[in-house]
């Protein structure tokens, strides 16, 4: 749509190839059809049932016990999917952008060949190319897990509730499915091989993997599974999964309903023809390297998204790379994008808002002598009437000594991580240092005061 | 077999008509009421209706075509209107493919590569 805009002919060519469980979705991407904004809006659903259940404490009277209903939360929130995906046909639409829904790759210099769902092909020529295919759920690659297990890819469209699940993996997409889906009720276990939130602070994750154990849901830790039969066949059915420790021979099974599977993402890169064109590509994971103005090793070729190496695989940093290239190539700007202190948010049921350094990367950049860390422990006003845990919420912020005691790195745990952290991320931007920190009065009762 | 088309007028006329052809595809222009001379008090639906109407036969076969006057611009403006609440309608005209989230609203309607959208998209 940028590129329209400078008066470009744009063609756009989205194709989703469907699960092997056959499931597909409409023009937007991974973010929209089947990721952040249907894992908030089913992260919300659980956190109303929370609300639900403190509002008692608050006078609410009601007698009925209060249950959950899958299909009712997953057709609204695929309604709403539903009018995204139209918004963004009809804006391609009035910007004069040339929309296709036809699977691209390149079969020689500047053409690409696209084919449609019928298996029309046609070819095209470009000035240009940009690249955004993003990446899909990995598989195990063990008996069972194609037929019976389901990824991210088919959770948020489900047709019928998923019942018990076990969840295989430990990254934030393992975690957030797990807490939200214990949150409507579900019986959840998660099965993790090593540690959790691989990248994240630690000390963070431990808590966020505290906080999930005692509030119901169960943790296998040092296991793989091995195996998944069908036990059962069934909306849900029941499975078996067998499980081997990745510290000895010890070999466990476990019944589910349901098996989820979360265990990372790999690349759209290795089917698109960008050997034709000579672009070059990490071999072992995928991921495409560029320049710090996005560009391949091919000139006119560039690459936005999580497919590139060595880049943050968020949303917004990807349609701020994709607008400020536009922006350089036909509007004479200058403005690269810039991946430091870029804040995020872990939307677990206990939420964790992140922005710089966690502590173990701050240390080994800049010396466990020279930072500085403060911390604190804080108690919800909103959680003091229906008794929740009154030491669970915590935010610490990363100093660097040598540098005025910059705010280096930024991390708090709690409800509305996300709203708290966007604030502070902007002034960590700006030069953020301790001392303008403790100069800057607080806003009472709210969590970010701490 | 082609597409068919109803005129009804008022939400409980409209909420029948759907009803009774559930199964087939079936899209909806709303405008306002139509006087005497059958002008609109609505500008926007004037301009719109011929627009819509040279893109029908793209619908597809055994389509339903519900042409619907909403009401006067009295009963339009009232925000508790039925059409505003139950169907979340937000402007005259609309046209939408009813029981999906695709409508096109107002202007957006005047563009016939939009209606033809509409129609064909699936």
């Amino acid at each position: 749509q940028e590129a329209a805009k400078y008066g470009k002919k744009v063609m756009v060519l989205d194709f989703v190839t469907p699960t092997p469980l056959g499931n597909s979705w409409g023009l937007g991407g991974t973010c929209v059809n089947v990721g952040c904004i249907p894992k908030k809006l089913m992260h919300q659903a659980a956190l109303l049932g929370q609300a639900l259940q403190d509002s008692r404490k608050f006078g609410w009277q009601f007698a009925e016990e209060v249950k959950h209903n899958w299909m009712t939360m997953t057709e609204s929130v695929q309604n709403y999917i539903g009018s995204l995906n139209w918004g963004y046909r009809v804006a391609l639409r009035e910007k004069k952008v040339t929309y296709e829904n036809a699977y691209g790759e390149f079969v020689g210099p500047h053409t690409i060949k696209a084919t449609n769902k019928r298996g029309v092909e046609k070819l095209y020529t470009a000035e240009r190319f940009l690249i955004a295919t993003g990446e899909r759920p990995r598989y195990l690659g063990i008996p069972g897990d194609k037929e019976y297990c389901i990824s991210s890819d088919d959770l948020f469209s489900l047709p019928y509730c998923p019942g018990k699940t076990l969840v295989v993996g430990a990254s934030y997409v393992a975690l957030e499915c797990a807490g939200f889906l214990a949150g409507l009720g579900l019986d959840v276990t998660v099965m993790v091989r090593s540690i959790l939130l691989r990248g994240f602070d630690q000390d963070m994750a431990n808590k966020i993997g505290a906080y999930m154990e005692e509030h119901g849901i169960s943790f296998i830790r040092e296991f793989v599974p091995i195996k998944v039969e069908q036990v059962e066949k069934g909306t849900p059915g029941k499975l078996r999964v067998t499980a081997k420790s990745t510290m000895g021979n010890q070999v466990i099974a476990g019944e589910y309903n349901t098996v989820l599977l979360a265990i990372g993402r790999d690349a759209c890169t290795r089917n698109i023809g960008l050997d034709k064109v000579g672009v070059k590509i990490n071999e072992k994971t995928g991921k495409i390297p560029v320049n710090d103005v996005e560009q391949t090793n091919v000139p006119y070729i560039y690459a936005v998204g999580d497919i590139l190496q060595d880049k943050l695989e968020l949303t917004p940093v990807a349609i701020q790379a994709g607008r400020l290239l536009v922006q350089r190539l036909y509007a004479g700007a200058t403005r690269k994008c810039d991946y430091v202190y870029v804040p995020t948010t872990v939307f677990t049921p206990l939420e964790y808002g992140a922005c710089g350094y966690s502590e173990e990367a701050a240390v080994e950049k800049f010396g466990e002598e020279n930072i500085e860390v403060y911390h604190s422990h804080f108690w919800p006003l909103e959680w003091t009437v229906p008794s929740r845990d009154n030491n669970k919420c915590y935010a610490k912020i990363i100093c660097n000594i040598q540098d005025n005691e910059r705010v280096i790195g930024f991390h708090v745990l709690g409800p509305n991580a996300g709203e708290v952290t966007q604030g502070f991320a902007a002034a960590i931007k700006c030069g953020l240092t301790k001392e303008q920190l403790d100069s800057t009065i607080g806003i009472h009762p709210v969590c970010a005061e701490v | 077999m082609g597409w068919e088309e109803k005129q009804v007028r008022g939400y409980p006329e409209f909420v029948e008509t759907a009803q009774r052809y559930h199964g087939r595809p079936i899209f909806a222009l709303f405008c306002g009421d139509k006087d005497a001379e059958g002008r609109s008090w609505c500008p926007d639906c004037v301009t719109a209706e011929p627009v819509v109407r040279k893109e029908l036969h793209h619908m597809p076969d055994d389509s339903v075509f519900i042409y619907c006057l909403v009401g006067d611009r009295a009963y339009w403006k009232d925000p508790n209107n039925e059409f505003r609440k139950n169907l979340k309608l937000t402007g005259v005209p609309t046209l939408l493919k009813y029981g999906t989230p695709q409508k096109l609203v107002e202007e957006e309607c005047f563009k016939a590569e939009l209606v033809r959208m509409l129609f064909t998209e699936d």
